[in-house]
Order: structure tokens, then sequence, then C-alpha cells
């Protein structure tokens, strides 16, 4: 149980981490780098809460073994806005009212944003498969469509 | 949907976003889990592998070898928590005391001891060294089983039923019957009568009469339990970082568990990742007691697995329902049995089912048992209108089938029969004034119901369409609570609050504010106090934040806006009647020139040798007329004949909200719950095998729905206003869940012309019901 | 999660290296979909993990007139959208896409899911049908070992200290069709109950002249259904003859009673699903 020293590159910025190779990405991120955005609901890849990007795709981050992310682009949902500017796919959850206790939001944002990029004129039903790997239990979901829908269209 | 006039509001009834939305866009909101402490120590539990068994013995020793591993706490340990020296884990008989399992464990995944390491990891490999001797007890699952004469008992004796959950949400004013004399596992039974039930039978035209189950649940919050607690031994201060939908009853509950005093107890409500209900105070006291016992911080975050397993579900329920109609659709009488299991230890809704399964309707003969059940299985807790949906199922299906066999309209049934404002509860005690006739109204008005006909002409050889419709409903929660509103220098507001913010009820609060200051939203900062800086305030449950805190907030706005014009009027020598609050000043009416800006008003209060006292408007309210929220939904299914998938179509909910303060928010939570109400229809269930070992104890196989398992929600909103609600609001977030199980299941019976007994309608229990898979007998399921 | 040693190889030699340095005990990662699942979840402990995603010879993905060549590392949304897979070797395209989510189909890979050995696994019927080759190296050399062999029970596989490299499908033949299908309660994000994939080719008069039918989730491993496939072959693909093959296939499962469903209602699935699954296929074949 050798700890191991590696380099993550997250949001942008490379950080060196020592740590027991069995931590998976979202705890490193989450308890070295202290990026909390990202959060464990299961921990066996069913709810989608610690989604972030890697290398542009979304994964559930509590299934990736920290040193296996080393060399790769991680996007967690801090490095989404530019500066105080939200990301359009943040403002259009505000907008929609498509937050509400918000613990799946972080993950269901970054889904959204990366289902646009693959798939930049989605069909509704298209959405609602795109973010089905996305539990949210307070939504419904309606509004949460409806945000993603809007950044489709705009 | 209401003929009275209402006032003209500037805020209030508005479509708002959500005032501190950034936060959960952008990872800054902070969760309980998110909180990390200098020195923590990582707490992992260890679990009963028995639904009953008596504990031999505990022996760490090889467990306290692993490298990491601190401590490992054991029931009896807990004396050293606790203020006087006593120990409320030993034979604690309330889920709430039991720390960890004292002398035997009750039921699968009961925690029984405490492994405090240096990481997770090692808490974990701690956990799996720890050496529990059990001696299995026989156990008992089934709640028919367990209340038969002669059942093994499913835990000692218990001496006082704590009904805090259930109370946390709705107010009852219901004489329970505890258990008394020989020992039994009916923890509790409640009793309603009217009139004469054979009387009432004799002169029906249709008897339906049949027993309907459904299943014990989760409550689906995304966010596991997660509590950190941090004693500091120096200064004997406790802190507490709380996933709880109720800071205060946090508090109190580590009050009285560990004799703590509340001046050195703080508890902070983080941002919550949903509760439902479930989210009261499961492992505080523990996480505050091992914190203690350790001199150091702790933090306990529940694995999924552990929190499905062992937190605290949502009961089961077993119904039998016999009812009575004549051929004209008016009710005759309704006979209810109707049981809730509670798991290993009580405080199941037994009583709100009976009452609220037999209220909804005119029933001039009644009588109604409930009956609360212990078994050897995890105790069960509050889910959004605790023990509804349960009796809405049952209730809604025998009434469609009533309707159908008398070949009545289902919805014109529902319209004739349904309670008014002044009619009886089951308990006697009069409805205040509802909206439940308008909404049915709407719901049978609506398109998805009009066309129905329409709809099952889309049917084909193996998919059969159909469509139902169900009411519910929840009579609201009762607390005080108090509030407070303090004028900024800038001329600005803040309000602090002591409840949690789950969905945006701040943003409601917010326009109460405004609506009552006339200022705009921007103006005003509403914060979320903890327990040492907020004024009381109850939980954030039972569909009363905005209905209880909200009306303080009023109070303390109109208090604040007085003490300004005290201040005015003293500064313009004018009369405080002639004043008005417009455009952030206070001017004398018809005299614009004649004005104080808020910003100036303010900085009279607080300057140097300032001679006005600082302005901070208070509001203290106890509420006690409830405001029943009702609900109509309507659901258009496809049933696969082949397989026994259900599709939904189509869903609508049509829902009295007395007034929506901020109609956006009231739409998120009808459409939330109404998919919650999906999940009970069709998909969610615990199921246990005959060891009373849960087999789905994680997301994939525990199936709430994803978004591509529910249509679109259409949201329609009823505003028949309540009596004493802000503005005439009601209770919103709880009517949502209530009928959705029951319109599914009455959606599906139209589709197929069979009944499903047992929700959640899984496609084997279609298959059954159609009769294409067994003997026609439908799945017993567990 | 409990902690383990980790290694993370950058070549097949160095994967069987670490296995043979290290010995007994260990388990390969490839998507950690399924492994690091059950080390969380159902007390799997390895001695060590050898970590296989740096390994570029492992995540080629291609295909010519002989075949497809499909690398144990290549990601189950690689193969789903996949223009060729999609065209010749639907069924495949059919398992893959619906595995998990979005996430998992961007992390589970087509080697792990078939070293994962779980009845219910969403390519295993395809590639069954399919006639997939599964190819082996171990410190021994290299074998081939046919998909049908290649699952010895739940869980097990006949691998020893040894790394799949790659699976290989020989390509149909213009006049052939797959489909895969499976019964979940939910839409997607769920585990096969039943899974049904069939393989047809027919002849210049329409009639079936080759049938391979597997079922997943009905026995220990994913197993064919030899007997549905008798029953279709030699004749036209008619609603009838497709009822009567589905009737054969439910004879031929034998799944177990657990909390995705009866015995008896999975065999009824097997019987309406198979009945299914074979005009799909038959409508693909004439495509």
């Amino acid at each position: 149980m050798a700890k191991q020293i590696f380099t993550l590159n997250v949001n942008g910025r490379d950080h060196e981490v020592y740590t027991e190779p069995n931590q998976s990405l979202l705890e490193v991120v989450r308890d070295e780098l202290r990026l909390t955005g990202a959060k464990e609901g299961c921990g066996t890849g069913d709810c989608g809460a610690c989604t972030v990007l890697v290398d542009g795709r979304i994964v559930t981050s509590c299934l990736v073994l920290a040193p296996d992310a080393a060399g790769r682009e991680i996007t967690t949902i801090e490095g989404l806005a530019d500066g105080e500017k939200l990301h359009p796919m943040q403002q259009a959850f505000i907008d929609h009212g498509s937050v509400q206790c918000g613990f799946c939001i972080p993950g269901m944002i970054l889904s959204s944003v990366a289902l646009l990029e693959e798939n930049p004129a989605p069909t509704r039903d298209e959405i609602r498969r795109g973010i089905a790997g996305n539990l949210c239990r307070c939504t419904g979901y309606r509004k949460i469509v409806e945000a993603i829908e809007s950044v489709a269209g705009s | 949907m209401t003929t009275e006039t209402r006032p003209e509001y500037s805020s209030v009834g508005k479509r708002e976003t959500r005032i501190e939305g950034a936060g959960k866009v952008t990872g800054g909101a902070i969760y309980a889990a998110d909180v990390q402490v200098p020195d923590m120590l990582h707490c992992k539990l260890v679990h009963s592998p028995h639904a009953h068994a008596r504990i031999v013995s505990i022996d760490a020793t090889k467990a306290l070898a692993i490298d990491g591993v601190e401590r490992v706490i054991v029931a009896e340990d807990f004396g050293q928590a606790v203020k006087d020296g006593s120990n409320p884990a030993i034979d604690a008989s309330n889920r709430g005391a039991a720390l960890l399992a004292h002398k035997q464990a009750v039921f699968t995944g009961e925690p029984v001891a405490a492994v405090l390491a240096e990481t997770p990891s090692a808490a974990e490999e701690g956990v799996e060294a720890v050496e529990v001797t059990y001696e299995v007890l026989p156990h008992v699952l089934d709640l028919e089983a367990a209340m038969e004469d002669g059942s093994p008992l499913a835990r000692p004796p218990v001496s006082d039923i704590d009904h805090s959950e259930e109370e946390a949400h709705v107010t009852l004013d219901v004489d329970t019957e505890e258990a008394e004399g020989k020992p039994t596992n009916v923890a509790s039974h409640v009793s309603f009568t009217r009139g004469d039930i054979e009387a009432g039978f004799a002169e029906s035209d249709v008897i339906v009469e049949r027993t309907w189950r459904s299943a014990s649940m989760h409550q689906g919050y995304i966010e596991p339990h997660a509590t950190v607690a941090d004693f500091k031994p120096a200064t004997g201060e406790l802190t507490v970082w709380a996933a709880t939908q109720g800071q205060f009853m946090v508090r109190d509950t580590i009050m009285r568990t560990l004799k703590w005093p509340e001046t050195k107890l703080r508890v902070i409500g983080c941002e919550l990742g949903g509760g439902f209900g479930g989210k009261m105070t499961l492992n505080s006291p523990l996480v505050a007691a091992l914190s203690v016992i350790a001199g150091r911080p702790v933090k306990l975050v529940l694995t999924r697995a552990e929190d499905i397993t062992a937190a605290a579900p949502a009961p089961r329920a077993m119904i039998n329902l016999k009812t009575g109609m004549k051929k004209d659709g008016s009710l005759t009488a309704i006979e209810a049995s109707v049981v809730y299991g509670a798991g290993a230890y009580p405080g199941a809704p037994a009583a709100v089912g009976a009452l609220l399964g037999t209220s909804f309707y005119k029933w001039p003969n009644l009588k109604a048992d409930g009956y609360e059940v212990l078994t050897n299985h995890v105790s069960v807790g509050a889910i959004r209108a605790p023990g509804t949906h349960n009796a809405m199922h049952a209730v809604e299906q025998n009434i469609d089938e009533m309707a159908r066999q008398l070949d009545l309209d289902a919805g014109a049934v529902r319209l004739q029969n349904v309670s008014q404002t002044g009619d009886p509860m089951a308990s006697g005690q009069e409805f205040t004034k509802i909206g439940l006739d308008e909404t049915v109204t709407q719901a049978i008005e609506h398109p998805l119901w009009k066309n129905r006909e329409a709809a099952k002409a889309e049917s084909t050889d193996t998919k059969m369409v159909g469509v139902g419709l169900a009411i519910g409903g929840w009579l609201g929660g009762l607390q005080p609570a108090a509030a407070e509103v303090m004028l900024n220098n800038d001329g600005t507001v803040n309000a602090v609050t002591g409840v949690n913010d789950i969905t945006g009820t701040n943003t409601s609060f917010a326009q109460i504010l405004a609506e009552e200051l006339n200022i705009s939203l921007d103006q005003i900062n509403i914060t979320t106090g903890d327990t040492k800086t907020a004024p009381f305030a109850g939980m954030s449950a039972g569909s009363k934040t905005l209905f209880t805190v909200g009306r303080a907030l009023r109070e303390a706005a109109i208090d604040l806006r007085e003490q300004m014009f005290e201040v005015a009027a003293d500064r313009l020598e004018a009369n405080e009647n002639d004043l008005e609050l417009k455009d952030n000043a206070v001017s004398v009416k018809g005299s614009p020139d004649q004005s104080l800006g808020m910003d100036r008003l303010a900085s009279m209060t607080t300057g140097f040798g300032a001679l006005y006292k600082p302005l901070v408007g208070s509001g203290s309210i106890a509420a006690r007329i409830q405001a029943p929220g009702f609900t109509a939904q309507l659901v258009k299914v496809e049933v696969d004949t082949d397989t026994g998938n259900v599709e939904l179509k189509d869903f609508a909910i049509v829902q009295d909200v007395g007034f929506a303060i901020n109609p956006l928010s009231v739409e998120g939570q009808m459409e939330g719950g109404a998919v919650q109400g999906m999940g009970i229809g069709l998909w969610e269930e615990y199921i246990y095998d005959d060891d009373g070992k849960l087999r789905n104890a994680g997301l994939l196989d525990y199936r709430m729905p994803t978004a591509a398992d529910v249509p679109d929600i259409e949201s329609l909103i009823v505003e028949v206003p309540s009596e004493d609600g802000p503005y005439g609001a009601r209770g919103v977030g709880e009517p949502s869940i209530t009928a959705g199980g029951a319109a599914i299941a009455n959606a599906i019976a139209d589709a197929i012309g069979a009944r499903v007994s047992e929700i959640p309608a899984t496609p084997e229990r279609v298959l059954r019901a159609l009769g294409t898979v067994g003997d026609g007998a439908e799945a017993a399921g567990s | 999660m409990r902690r383990f040693d980790y290694y993370r190889a950058i070549s097949v030699d160095e994967a069987i290296a670490l296995l043979n340095e290290h010995g007994e005990g260990g388990m390969l990662l490839s998507g950690g979909t399924d492994l690091l699942v059950q080390i969380k979840e159902a007390g799997l402990a390895p001695a060590y993990v050898v970590g296989l995603s740096g390994i570029d010879e492992l995540r080629e993905l291609r295909s010519n007139g002989d075949g497809l060549h499909i690398g144990a590392g290549v990601l189950m949304h690689e193969v789903a959208s996949d223009g060729t897979v999609q065209a010749q070797y639907s069924a495949l395209c059919d398992g893959a896409g619906v595995v998990g989510s979005r996430q998992t189909r961007n992390m589970a890979t087509v080697g792990g899911n078939v070293c994962n050995a779980a009845p219910s696994a969403d390519t295993g019927p395809p590639l069954s049908v399919l006639d997939a080759t599964v190819h082996v190296a171990g410190g021994g050399g290299t074998r081939e070992v046919a998909i049908d062999d290649f699952w010895t029970g739940p869980g097990r596989t006949v691998l020893d200290s040894e790394v799949v490299t790659h699976i290989t499908v020989p390509a149909p033949p213009a006049n052939a069709g797959s489909f895969y299908e499976r019964h979940t309660p939910r839409q997607i994000m769920d585990i096969a109950a039943v899974g049904t994939a069939v393989y047809v080719e027919l002849d210049g008069d329409g009639n079936c002249s080759q049938a391979r039918i597997a079922l997943g989730a009905v026995a220990p491993t994913v197993v064919r259904a030899p007997a549905a496939e008798a029953a279709l072959s030699g004749g036209p693909i008619t609603a009838a003859r497709a009822a009567e093959a589905g009737r054969a296939a439910a004879g031929e499962a034998t799944p177990i009673s657990d909390q995705r469903g009866s015995a008896e209602f999975r065999t009824h699935l097997v019987e309406v699903m198979t009945t299914r699954s074979i005009l799909h296929a038959a409508e693909r074949a004439q495509g």
C-alpha cells in the first residue's frame, strides 16, 4: 500500500498528489484538492453525482482510480465558469428553476454540457436519455430538461 | 380557480429564480460531507449481519492492530459521553436513543460498533476486523405472522413510543393506544368509528373488499446521511455539522440523549442534499457522542448501501379495505384495517394511514383500525406525507373499482363524494377551509381525463393504453417559528431564520420581505443561522416551512416597517398613519419631498450618538390552524402485455396550494413529488430475503426513476386560500407524492382490465395480474 | 475502499510479468465499473491490482473484410458509435449501447465486460451469437478461446494469470442480421433480468439457413439455445416459427429467482423476447 506520487491536471492546473493508490479520483479531488463540488451519492457509478469530465467525456469519478487519471485533462464543476461569468448551462439551470437541493446538480450540469458537445441539437428524448445516468430526486427532471433545451436552442 | 378577489401584490405570487442559485451550480455550496476539520477521525460502523441476534461478545483486538485505527466504540461506552454518566443505549427501545445496538441486534444492518480511524480506508478495514459473536434469535418478517398470537417477538417490549418523526410532519388530533399487557409485536393501535358500517354495507349496490399492499421504500435523497462532530475538551464546546432537515431537532435530541447543555452545543445545518422526511437526527447523537469520547472531531458519512439498508426508510403497508357504494354513486361505508410495518423500533404512521385513508371522502359510516407492527426490519422513518401514499393506493383503487362495477364515471364519483370545508375527518375533527372539490373539478376537466376513451383506442394487441386518476392530500404540520429582520446601514435588509432551506424557501422568504417592505429582491439577504445564532424555527418538513416561518418573517417585516415609521414620523413630524414605504424611503403620502431614505433611517439608528435604537424586526408565531393541501393526478400508461413493462406516457398533477408565493418553486415541488409517486407506482421497493437481508441495497436494483423513465409533467396550480397561511398559502411539498402510485395502479387497471394489488406494479406483478405468469394469483412479494 | 497495492502496466507483457511476479490473488483493472464496485460493496479483497488502462495496444478497434478486431480496452461507447459495428455487427452495438449510463460507457471496456463474466453482461449474448473468439496472452504465450467456452460460471472464466488482449468476430455475410434486447424495469441504468440475442442468415428463398440464439441472465453463464436455433433453421422466419423457437428457448433457460424477477417470470420473458428478437434480426437480415 505504498503511497504514490502523480500529477493530476484539474481545471487547467497541475496538482501533484501523494496518496495511497486505492483512492478514487473523486476522493482525491474532494479530500486532497478540496474541490468538493463533485459529490458522492453512491460510490458505485449508479447516481452520477460524482460526474466529472476526463478529456472532455463524462465519467463517474467514484469508479476511476486517481492514478489512472494522471496525464489527462480533468474538469470539475469548479472549472466550468469563466471567472464570475457562469457557463451558459449553469445560468440556464438557475433561470429555469432546475435546482432544488443541488446535490446532483454539479454532475448533472457536466453531463448536460458534454451531451451538447456530442450532440448539439438533441431531441427532448435524447436529452432525457443523455442525463439518465444522473439521478435527481427533487425536480422530477422537467425543469432540467428545459434548461438543457434552452442552451441547445440558443 | 377561486372566485375570491385577491389583493394586487408586488412580489409574492411572481415566478422568481433562486436568489442563492449560483452556489449550487458552481460547486460552492457546502454539504455536511464536504466539511473537513483538522485532526478529524473517520468513523465506519460495524453492522449486524443477522435480523435478530444476541450480541455475545465484541472483540476489537485485531481491528485496533490495523494501521490507522484509533478506537472501537461499543454501546457500553456511551456513559463516557453523557454529562450525568447515564447511558441512553442501554435497553433503548427507541431508535433515537439506540446509538449502537446493546445486547441484541434487531435488524440486519443495525450498527453494533463504531470504528474510528485516521482515514476512511483504515476505518473500513477496521470494521472487517472487529469480531462480533452473535447468538441468532428467531426473527419475524411477515406482517401478518407478526400480528398472530404466539409469534416470536421482534424485540424486547417497548417502553414508550417516540413519534417525533411523524409529528415533525403532521399535527394529529388523535389518541393512539400503546400496547399494554402481554408483549406483542403490535406496538400501537388507533381506531376511528362513525355510524353503523353494517347498515351502510346493507344498503350498498356494490361492495369491494380487497387487500392492498405497498412496499417499503427509501426517501431517495441523493446525499447519504453525513455528520461531523467536533468536541473541544478544553472548552467543552460541541459543534455538529449535520445533514438534517431540522437543526434545532438535532440540537434538542443531542441535548436529551447526552444531557448536553445547549449553551455548549452548536448545530450547523449544512446545505442539505435532499431529505423528504428521511433526514432528521439519525446519526447525529451517535457522532456527537463519539467525538466526546474520542476527544477529537469525528466524521461519519454513510455509504449508499448503509443508507438504504440501515437509515430509516418509509414503511410498507398492508391494508384490508371494504367499501360500499350505491348505484347513484353515493358512498355507504368503509371498513379499513390499516397495518404499517414499523421495523424493529416503533414509530410508523399507522394513525396517519387510518385517518387520512378514511377522511378524504364523505363516508357516512366508517370503521378504521390502524396497527403499527414490529418486525425484524430496519425501523422506519418519515417520507414526504408519511403513510399517505400507502393509504391512497388502497382507497383510490377501491373507489375506482366500485365505479367500474357500477359503470359510473370514476371522476364524477369522486367529485360527488369528496370532503368539503367543515366536513368531519374520521377523527371527528372538522376540515378547515379546503379546496379538494376545486382540485378534483380541474382534474376531471383536463383533456387527459376527458379523452381517455380515445386514448384507450390507441391500444394494439400487445400494447394496452389506459388512463388513471387518483386523489391525495396532506393535512400539514404545525410548529412555532421565529425570525428576525434587520435594517442595514445601506438601506438593505438582512434576515435570519433557523430553518434549513432545501429547495428554495429562502427565495420565497425574500419575496415576503420584498412585499412587506416594498423593496426589490436584490436588496434582501436571507441567512440561515445555526442553533446558536438563529431564532428558533421548526423543521423543514411537513409542508410547513413557508407556512410557519414565512408567517414569522412577514410579522418581522411588518414589525420592522412599523419601527421605521416610528422613527420617520418623529423626524418628519408626521403621523405614522400618513406614511408609506416606497422607493426605498419612508415618505409622507402625497408629499414625496417629505421623505427619509432607508439608508438615512438606518444611519440614524446606528451612528455615534444616534438618537434612535437599531431597527430589528421580530416575528414569532405559533400556527394553530392547519391548511390541508389536496391533489388530483392523472396518468396515461401503455402496458406491454408480453413483458409487463409499463410506460408512462403523460402525467398531470393538479394541486391546491392556497397561494403560490413563488409559482416556479411550487411547480418544482409538484413535479418532484409527482415523480416520486411514479417511483412508488412502478419501481421502488425494498426486497428482502427470508433471513431479513436486503437484496437490493444499491441504486442499480433500488430503482428510482431516471429522466428517461418519466414523461414531462404538467403542473396545474389551484389556489383556494387558506385561513392562516401567509397570503393564503398552504403547505406545498407533501401532497404531490400522495396520489401517483394510486393513479398509476388505476391506469394499469384501465389498460389491462385487471388490478395489481401490490405496488410498485413491477413487470412481474403486471403479468401475474394478467394471469400470463403464475396461476392467476398475484405474486405475494415481501 | 479498502487498501491494495496498485501497479499500472503500460504493455501486455508488463501486465503478464506483474501477475507472475506478484503471484496469487491479483486482479486486473480495466474500466473499473465492475471491479471497483465489487471491492467496495461485495467484499472482494484483491492482494494487488494491475491496471490496464495505460496499455495503448488494447485500445484498437478495426475491421476489414474478414471481420472485426476489438481490443480488450475498447470502450463501450466506441463500439456502440462505430459505423461498421452498427451496420454489420448490430447486436453488439445494441448490447454495448445499453450498458449502464453514458458515463459507464465512457469507462467500461468490452474486455472487462467479457472477463467479469456476469451472465447478465450486455455484450455477452451478442458476442456469442456473432461467434466471437477471445484472444488471450499469458506467460506461456497466446491462445484463442471460443466465446462460448470462455465463461465457466458466474464471474468465472478460463483465464489463468492471463490477459485478454482482444476479441475477434468474423464478418457476417450480407444476408445476415443480428439483434439484442434485454428486459429491465427502467429504460436504462439497469441490469438485464433477461437478455436475448439472435443472429440469422437468410438464403435466396428467404429461409433461415443459419440461426444462433443466446440468452443472458437465465443460467450461470450466457448460454446458447440450440433447440431454439434448430426450431428456427431451415424454414422461413414467420411469426409462428419465431414463437415456436421462443418456446423452445424458454425450455432451455434455467433461471434463478432473485431481486430482478422470479424464475417463472424470467422463463416467460425468454419466450416472448426470443420471439421478438428473431423477428427483429430477420428484419435486419432483409434490410
